[in-house]
């Protein structure tokens, strides 16, 4: 193990192209990740945000937002049905906004896409409703408290009165108001979908303690007859995109952890069989096969944590940059199994060249 | 009691359907401070019984005894423990690690075992005896022939064996350069009161040792 | 040669192994461009595959066409404005079908039949020309939605036949029907039973024949308040969206391209190296250098080679596994330019073993006598 560490040391540029290799692939897996977990988290980050169970949506809507919609006294037979013990409304219209200055004039020509979420019900990350004027703003509009976000063709001005973070919704930043807010968005950005008072897309479900929310849900719809009931996690997975994309990049990134093993197959392949002559002299010495095996194996190590330091250093000193081209968020967890993949992968890789150094026969290098 | 006794000892190769003896019927005893050179010209067997009493290769017939103990009951994983602690090896060709400097060539097999406190004191010393006290931090490359050939002596003599086993040591080298190492070596076992066996197809170089055993086709003749 | 071919032999594993590792990066290489090429034709295909030179959008739709929504006055007042020949509604709706007894998500587009907006890319059949009939995406043919296939708009329940498939022209990564405006009208209006009217979604704009549409479309955004004119070109790549996409798997691409070079160069370069004092032998015994070279290249043809044939193998194997969501389109002559791409990726990557081939020396085998060791 010390051999094979001060091997990586005294001759760190054999190790050097290898450990490139990796690092780059690191970035590509870090950057896969990343985007996958910004697309998701920047679609889903409005379901994570709440603290209800369940959520209803029309039963023709198929978990769809848009789809949906619910009559007030749908919403008020949720609300009586045994296990639930509180009901909101929710909508969502997707218009553009202006974040302004001091003067009352846009920030900059750019009109962003929000999110105006209409609710009724508090959530983990955002406090009951604001009264109508203001708005809890996710972060990632750029919009700090006190500023005034004009929302909507009518550029319906609300103040901000609270920051909310990871609130979005396919991507777009949310924008918490009252349902009248809501209402009075909609109407003027999409009068074909107008809704009168009291009418929502969904509504959220928070059940009594103690029960099943599972069993709520079947009861919701056998109550009301015309909704289909979802836990949040399965609506959440029912979002668009979220399935196709986790899908997708699983190949890509699964392939790449592959390339990774391969690579650090073929590296060692190459060095080891460079290395024949000293493996049998070290084991004619008396060195164990379980050290030289050992010592190989601390090399992947250090060369698969060497390059994750390298990728990761490199995506973090970009990540300013991808941020705002991409919806790129790097967790830690991210980063974490990203690391764990890479390392487990080059030993994989690694441990494919130790049945060559396990056979070296120490008699060969005597004569 | 012998640092080495060899029994009846033959040792046959296999490749395919032809059979190699390369020993036959060898029976020889190194008495603990003896220092033996073994003689026979290419292909004679001397590397094969060399191999055999290092624990390198496993005899066909006979036992092989090293201070009294028959390795022949050893299994691989005493084995390693044998080579590693009671003989010392000094190669044909000299097989230094390379990216280890002169003292960490020394010092490697005693990394091998558990660390031994006395390591670094025991590797100056030897450095020191060896004429190699200014060379410790220069790595095999930088080293001439008979340097690289010292810091191997080096390397056997690490962990103290009772028997130093040494393949042809002076082959690469020139007449004079041979017969120095030859003396070195023969000089470091005798202060140690080290067991040695000395292969050479060189009659010159054995008026260093004690005894010489003459070995042809693989049989043995005092 | 012959020598080269035979070391593979010798060293299969190595070889393989390379083989594997640049097979799956080729792999991973053509699997993101099919998946980039095919999202954004079935992202922006519809509006891409349209006859309208300019598209206006509503200002505040910020470039989405689900976002955007036009009063019929709007249309009239973009045709009104200098360099526009025909101005013509072009709505959208994302709403779902039933087809096959399926349900989907869909795109509804209406246009006027002969005006700007009509779809281009027929492929068979004919364009709808009265309500009640309409023209499908030809990826979605077998999905119930092939010539004659009748599909149903699910909320109101409005049915229509199929009686044309277009190329490539889908919308939003889902099956996409393209109505008269009159059918789409209908459409809607059973749908949306409340809605006060329907409202265009977005102007399909003709410019006069020397009109440059670039120009006609700022006239337009200047001059008709609320609007906001774009190329047809310029609609598809500001879909909001598309930029970020295409930034993306831009990185992942190049980051795999570097990825497959590096390979290749640390591989060869090893290799080189591990038989220079083979190769300096072989120079010694008289072996030409160009010899040595050409086998050096020859095993880099080879290796790439087997890796994209791998590559290309598995590509088509993981399309008939994603294509339920996303119709993969590969089209040869994409593979064949990434193929391109990753030979001449190969080819700079292998100039470090070149560099050091053309280093070795035949003296070498003879100026250095073995002094043992592996020093
Ligand atoms: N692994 C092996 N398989 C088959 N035959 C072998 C093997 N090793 C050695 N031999 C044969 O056994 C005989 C003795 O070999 P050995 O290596 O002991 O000779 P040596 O005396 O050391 O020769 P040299 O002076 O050339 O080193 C030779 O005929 C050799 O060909
Ligand atoms: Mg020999």
């Amino acid at each position: 193990m010390k051999l094979g560490l001060l091997e990586l040391r005294r001759r760190p540029g054999q190790f050097g192209v290898a450990g490139g290799a990796l690092a780059f692939l690191t970035l590509l897996l870090i950057f896969l990740g990343g985007l996958l977990d910004g697309l998701i988290g920047g679609s889903t980050g409005l379901l994570r945000a709440q603290s209800a169970e369940l959520i209803v949506y029309s039963d023709d809507a198929r978990a769809s937002l848009v789809r949906s919609r619910l009559d007030p006294a749908t919403i008020a037979a949720i609300g009586d049905v045994e296990g639930v013990s509180a009901v909101g409304g929710l909508g969502v219209a997707q218009v553009g906004a202006r974040v302004l200055d001091a003067d009352g004039q846009p920030r900059t020509d750019e009109v962003e896409s929000v999110a105006v979420v209409g609710y009724e019900l508090s959530a983990t990350e955002v406090p009951d409703p604001p009264p109508v004027g203001e708005a809890y703003v996710d972060s990632s509009l750029g919009a700090s408290v006190g500023d005034v976000v004009a929302i909507g063709p009518e550029q319906l001005e609300v103040e901000v009165v609270g920051a909310v973070d990871d609130t979005s919704y396919l991507l777009q930043p949310g924008v918490w108001v009252s349902p009248e807010t809501y209402e009075q968005v909609l109407a003027a950005a999409r009068p074909d979908l107008a809704m009168a008072p009291g009418v929502f897309q969904a509504a959220l479900v928070r059940t009594a303690d103690g029960v099943d929310p599972d069993v709520v849900a079947a009861r919701v719809d056998d109550a009301t007859g015309s909704t289909s009931t979802l836990t949040i996690d399965d609506a959440i997975a029912a979002l668009p995109g979220v399935e196709d994309q986790e899908g997708t990049f699983g190949i890509v990134i699964g392939a790449t952890f592959v390339v990774v093993g391969v690579v650090a197959a073929l590296f060692f392949a190459l060095i080891t069989i460079e290395r024949t002559g000293l493996y049998g002299v070290l084991k004619a010495l008396g060195s164990s096969n379980l050290g030289v095996v050992a010592s190989l194996v601390t090399q992947a190590v250090v060369v698969a944590l060497v390059a994750f330091a390298l990728g990761l250093g490199a995506i973090l000193a970009a990540s300013g940059v991808l941020a705002g081209a991409v919806p790129f968020d790097l967790s830690l967890e991210r980063a974490v199994s990203t690391g764990v993949g890479l390392v487990i992968m080059s030993v994989v890789g690694s441990l494919l060249s130790a049945r060559r150094v396990w056979r070296v026969d120490p008699a060969s290098v005597i004569g | 009691m012998d640092a080495l006794t060899l029994n009846d000892v033959r040792k046959v190769y296999r490749t395919g359907d032809e059979e190699a003896v390369a020993l036959d019927h060898a029976t020889l005893s190194v008495a603990s401070d003896e220092i033996v050179t073994l003689l026979g010209p290419s292909g004679s067997g001397k590397t094969t019984l060399l191999s055999i009493s290092g624990g390198l290769l496993t005899p066909t017939e006979g036992t092989v005894r090293v201070g009294g103990d028959d390795i022949g009951d050893y299994g691989s994983r005493q084995l390693t423990e044998f080579r590693r602690d009671k003989v010392g090896f000094v190669f044909q060709s000299v097989n230094l690690v390379p990216f280890l400097t002169a003292r960490e060539n020394i010092a490697v097999v005693a990394g091998f075992g558990g660390r031994r406190s006395d390591a670094d004191e025991r590797v100056d010393r030897l450095l020191d005896e060896l004429g190699l006290a200014d060379r410790g931090s220069n790595l095999p490359d930088e080293l001439s022939g008979g340097e690289r050939q010292r810091v191997a002596i080096g390397r056997a003599l690490m962990n103290e064996p009772s028997l130093v086993l040494i393949d042809e040591p002076t082959s690469a080298l020139d007449t004079q350069m041979g017969e120095k190492v030859m003396e070195l070596i023969v000089d470091e076992m005798r202060a140690r009161n080290t067991a040695a066996v000395i292969v050479t197809h060189d009659r010159r170089m054995t008026r260093y040792a004690d005894r010489t055993v003459e070995i042809t086709d693989g049989r043995l003749e005092a | 040669m012959r020598l080269s071919l035979r070391e593979i032999r010798r060293a299969k594993l190595r070889f393989g192994l390379l083989g594997g590792a640049v097979g799956l990066l080729v792999f991973l290489i053509l699997f993101q461009q099919v998946l980039l090429g095919s999202l954004l034709e079935s992202f922006t295909g519809a509006l891409e595959r349209q006859s309208a030179d300019v598209v206006v959008y509503s200002e505040d739709a910020r470039r989405s066409v689900a976002g955007s929504i036009l009063s019929p006055e709007v249309v009239e007042a973009v045709g009104a404005v200098p360099g526009v020949a025909a101005a013509a509604p072009l709505g959208e709706r994302t709403t779902t079908l039933s087809a096959n007894g399926e349900l989907v998500d869909g795109s509804v587009f209406g246009f006027v039949p002969g005006g700007p907006g009509e779809p281009t890319a027929l492929v068979e059949g004919r364009l709808p020309a009265s309500p009640g009939e309409a023209a499908a995406s030809r990826e979605d043919a077998a999905d119930g939605f092939g010539l004659g296939a009748t599909v149903t708009v699910e909320p109101g329940g409005a049915e229509v036949t199929v009686v044309g498939l277009t190329d490539r022209s889908r919308f939003s990564v889902s099956p996409t029907l393209w109505l008269t405006w009159e059918g789409y009208v209908e459409v809607v209006e059973a749908a949306e039973p409340d809605a006060p009217m329907v409202f265009p979604s977005l102007v399909a704009v003709a410019t006069e024949a020397g009109e440059e549409p670039a120009a006609v479309a700022v006239d337009i955004s200047a001059a008709v308040e609320g609007t906001d004119a774009l190329t047809r070109s310029d609609a598809v790549a500001e879909t909001p969206g598309v930029a970020e996409v295409r930034t993306s798997f831009l990185l992942i691409l190049s980051l795999a391209y570097v990825v497959v070079g590096l390979v290749l160069a640390f591989f060869f370069l090893i290799l080189t190296v591990q038989k220079s004092a083979a190769l300096s032998l072989l120079r010694a015994v008289g072996i030409p250098m160009r010899e040595l070279v050409t086998g050096l290249y020859l095993q880099v043809a080879l290796v790439v080679g087997i890796g994209a044939v791998i590559g290309t193998g598995l590509v088509l194997l993981a399309a008939q596994g994603v294509g339920d969501a996303l119709p993969l389109s590969i089209e040869p002559l994409e593979v064949a330019a990434t193929l391109g791409l990753v030979v001449a990726v190969a080819g700079v990557g292998s100039l470090l073993a070149l560099r050091r081939l053309l280093q070795v020396d035949p003296t070498d085998a003879v100026a250095r006598p073995s002094l043992g060791g592996l020093a």
